[in-house]
């Protein structure tokens, strides 16, 4: 092939390109589509998945003795970032509101029934889900811990000895007592850490959109067909290839740019790593190809622009569920998992949670690579070979 | 092949299953003369023309542009041949530059030579004040004119015009006949389909009268009209003495006949023979008050080739 006829390839090929770039963006509703509608699912769900931020917990400490104050200052050193509230109210307001995470109500009178040893109940405010009852555990962890000897100094004043209350806390606290702990140790490889909701979501709507976005546009290849344009080209001096291969950048390009958005958006605005860059790029790459073909392949077989706007949305929606870019792969039954592994969505979420973990680089993607490169070459091949047939008919 | 030979094609065939649409069709087109295609819709006009412009792959026949063999895969062929299909290839949401652009690019253009070929094409179909305009915005002889400018950017020495002018304004009408003689004028081989009588007689040097696949006859409009033998027609409104006898007398005048103060007067060639009749009325001392001639038209021999009227 000489310069000047690959010359007229990339200017032939580049202009159907970028004339499908141009449409799809001339229409602003596309514009609201690929650039604002993903980025706010990616926020609504990075923080529905749960972000690595946890609200803090509200301590309304009603005594305010050194007993109570003690407590507190455990529970901060347990890790628990604490937020002082006035009053009972303003906890249970703060917890409906999703702005603390619980609230331990630490009633007027704490210290004084410990000194005279009495049974005290500390209330926890928390939503009904999972978390509060984990948080419940932690807590009454830290405070069986801090309240230990003040239960020794209680047996030992039953038991006859002598001493007053803050006599018989001390030598308790000094008391070489025997305890018992869990000593932890490591068998095998370290397991996958897990992603934070926005890593969750990025990945999930980076694959849906690029296959959405993508399949919408499919129409544009019909109507392209309709309007008499695709035999227009075909009137021009330019091999019938030369077309395909544009009407398949076209399509690449529109999956490219839906996907680059994204990526882009969530690094900028959400704080998402997304690993090695070359592994990072190259599973983009190819799953611009899985879509860009699934997408010619849609619009040279379907009849009208509303056929294939209706099953595109199918397709692109269906495949996403199927394939764990709706709800995580890890929520799915193991024979589902294996199932899902029929969509490419599946394979392109494996790498990247590879590369985000960051764990892997491009070597460790090369499976997940090899499979979306088997599909997009699939596809591409079954489009061209449809659209050459709608061409020359 | 004659020197100035563009387009020659012959015994062209094409079948679709059973129907067959087209069947030994074959002309030749040379530098500067307009050829017509007249034929009733489904004569099988735009099957002929996309088996010439390559984009139908033929059954049989030939077709040599420029001199050389021409098909779907000749690239060199279709360098030399600007295709205006019957609809709007366009698209909608681009403006009219961005489509020039767009098929600019497609036939191979660099950039500096395309942008002088688009603006040159839009001054050519009268839309330079429109060229930022999406093509939704056009009207419908707007979207033709720019239909047609596509057609024209690679300059090419064939141009094929699949019924530019339907479904336009009589204005726009105008402005793309113009265009099209202007072309032709400027030494451009023209392939014109219609099925409106009147283009095809005031464009086409020469007109091929298609009926379900098959060129029924081939000439210019006087040698069709001849093949039928219809003459033309001059009807006098004269007052004064009977002019009828002095006229059949002349050697130009098939017959003659008068009644109250009107003559018919049938002749080979009006143009020639309108001198001679209205001397010959004057030299009788007749007033001549109205002269109307008629000229047979290709809507009659076609009815006399087929049996049908061209818009059936």
């Amino acid at each position: 092939m000489t310069a000047a006829t690959a010359m007229t390839i990339a200017r032939a090929a580049g202009a159907i390109a970028w004339a499908n770039l141009v449409r799809l963006f001339r229409d602003r509703t596309n514009v609201f589509f690929v650039v604002i509608f993903p980025i706010v699912l990616i926020m609504v769900l990075g923080l529905s998945f749960g972000s690595g931020f946890r609200p803090p917990l509200g301590v309304v400490n009603g005594d305010g003795g050194p007993r109570a104050t003690e407590l507190v200052r455990a529970l901060e050193a347990a890790g628990h970032r604490i937020v002082p509230v006035s009053g009972d109210a303003e906890a249970r307001d703060a917890v409906e509101h999703g702005r603390l995470s619980g609230a331990l109500i630490v009633p007027a009178g704490y210290d004084r029934a410990l000194r005279a040893y009495t049974p005290v109940t500390l209330a926890l405010i928390g939503r009904d889900e999972p978390a509060a009852h984990r948080l419940g555990a932690a807590l009454n962890a830290v405070v069986t811990r801090v309240t230990m000897p003040a239960r020794a100094a209680a047996y030992a004043r039953s038991a006859g000895v002598s001493g007053g209350f803050d006599e018989l806390v001390a030598r308790a606290e000094a008391a070489p007592a025997p305890g018992v702990t869990v000593a932890v140790s490591a068998a095998g490889a370290a397991g996958p850490s897990p992603l934070g909701g926005y890593e969750v979501a990025a990945t999930s709507q980076l694959l849906l959109f690029m296959f959405l976005t993508s399949l919408n546009a499919a129409s544009a290849v019909i109507e392209t067909r309709s309007l008499g344009i695709s035999r227009r080209m075909y009137a021009a001096p330019v091999p019938v290839g030369v077309i395909l291969l544009g009407e398949a950048a076209g399509r690449v390009a529109v999956a490219l740019l839906q996907g680059l958005v994204i990526m882009a958006g969530s690094a900028l605005l959400f704080g998402v790593r997304w690993g090695d860059p070359a592994g990072a790029a190259l599973l983009l790459v190819a799953f611009a190809l899985v879509s860009g073909g699934a997408a010619m392949l849609l619009g040279a077989a379907a009849r009208t622009g509303q056929q294939a706007n209706a099953l595109g949305l199918l397709l692109a929606l269906g495949l996403a569920a199927a394939g764990g870019a709706m709800a995580p792969l890890e929520f799915f039954p193991a024979p589902m998992r294996l199932l899902a592994h029929v969509t490419p969505h599946a394979w392109a979420l494996d790498g990247f949670a590879e590369l985000l973990r960051g764990d892997a680089g491009l070597a460790g993607v090369l499976p997940q690579l090899g499979v979306l490169t088997g599909y997009a070459a699939a596809l591409l091949a079954l489009g061209a070979w449809r659209l050459r047939a709608a061409l020359t008919r | 092949m004659a020197q100035d030979e563009i387009l020659r094609c012959h015994e062209l065939r094409k079948a679709f299953g059973d129907l067959v649409a087209v069947a030994d069709v074959g002309f030749a087109i040379a530098a500067g003369e307009t050829y017509g295609l007249l034929g009733p819709n489904g004569a099988g006009k735009t099957t002929t023309i996309s088996m010439i412009a390559g984009i139908l792959d033929r059954d049989g026949g030939e077709v040599l542009v420029c001199g050389r063999p021409h098909g779907p895969s000749s690239t060199w062929g279709k360098r030399r041949i600007g295709y205006v299909p019957q609809e709007l290839a366009l698209y909608p949401d681009l403006t009219a530059r961005e489509n020039l652009r767009f098929f600019a690019r497609l036939h191979g253009l660099g950039r500096a030579e395309a942008r002088r070929r688009i603006d040159e094409v839009l001054a050519v179909v009268g839309l330079t004040g429109r060229a930022e305009d999406a093509v939704k915005e056009f009207s419908g002889g707007m979207k033709r004119r720019l239909n047609l400018g596509v057609g024209l950017l690679h300059r090419p020495p064939l141009l094929i015009l699949d019924e530019p002018t339907a479904g336009v304004d009589p204005q726009s009408r105008n402005a793309i006949l113009e265009s099209v003689a202007a072309l032709a004028g400027e030494g451009t081989a023209i392939l014109y389909t219609t099925h409106y009588m009147e283009e095809a007689e005031r464009l086409c040097d020469r007109i091929g009268i298609l009926d379900l696949g098959r060129i029924r006859a081939e000439g210019t409009r006087r040698e069709l009209v001849a093949l039928v033998g219809e003459l033309d027609r001059i009807t006098l409104t004269v007052e004064g003495p009977r002019v009828v006898p002095s006229l059949q007398a002349l050697p130009e005048v098939r017959a003659a006949t008068g009644h109250e103060g009107r003559v018919e007067v049938m002749v080979e060639d009006a143009g020639r023979a309108l001198p001679r009749v209205l001397g010959a009325a004057t030299d009788a001392g007749v007033t001549v008050r109205a002269v109307e001639v008629h000229e047979p038209n290709l809507e009659s021999v076609f009815l006399h080739l087929t049996g049908k009227a061209l818009r059936d």
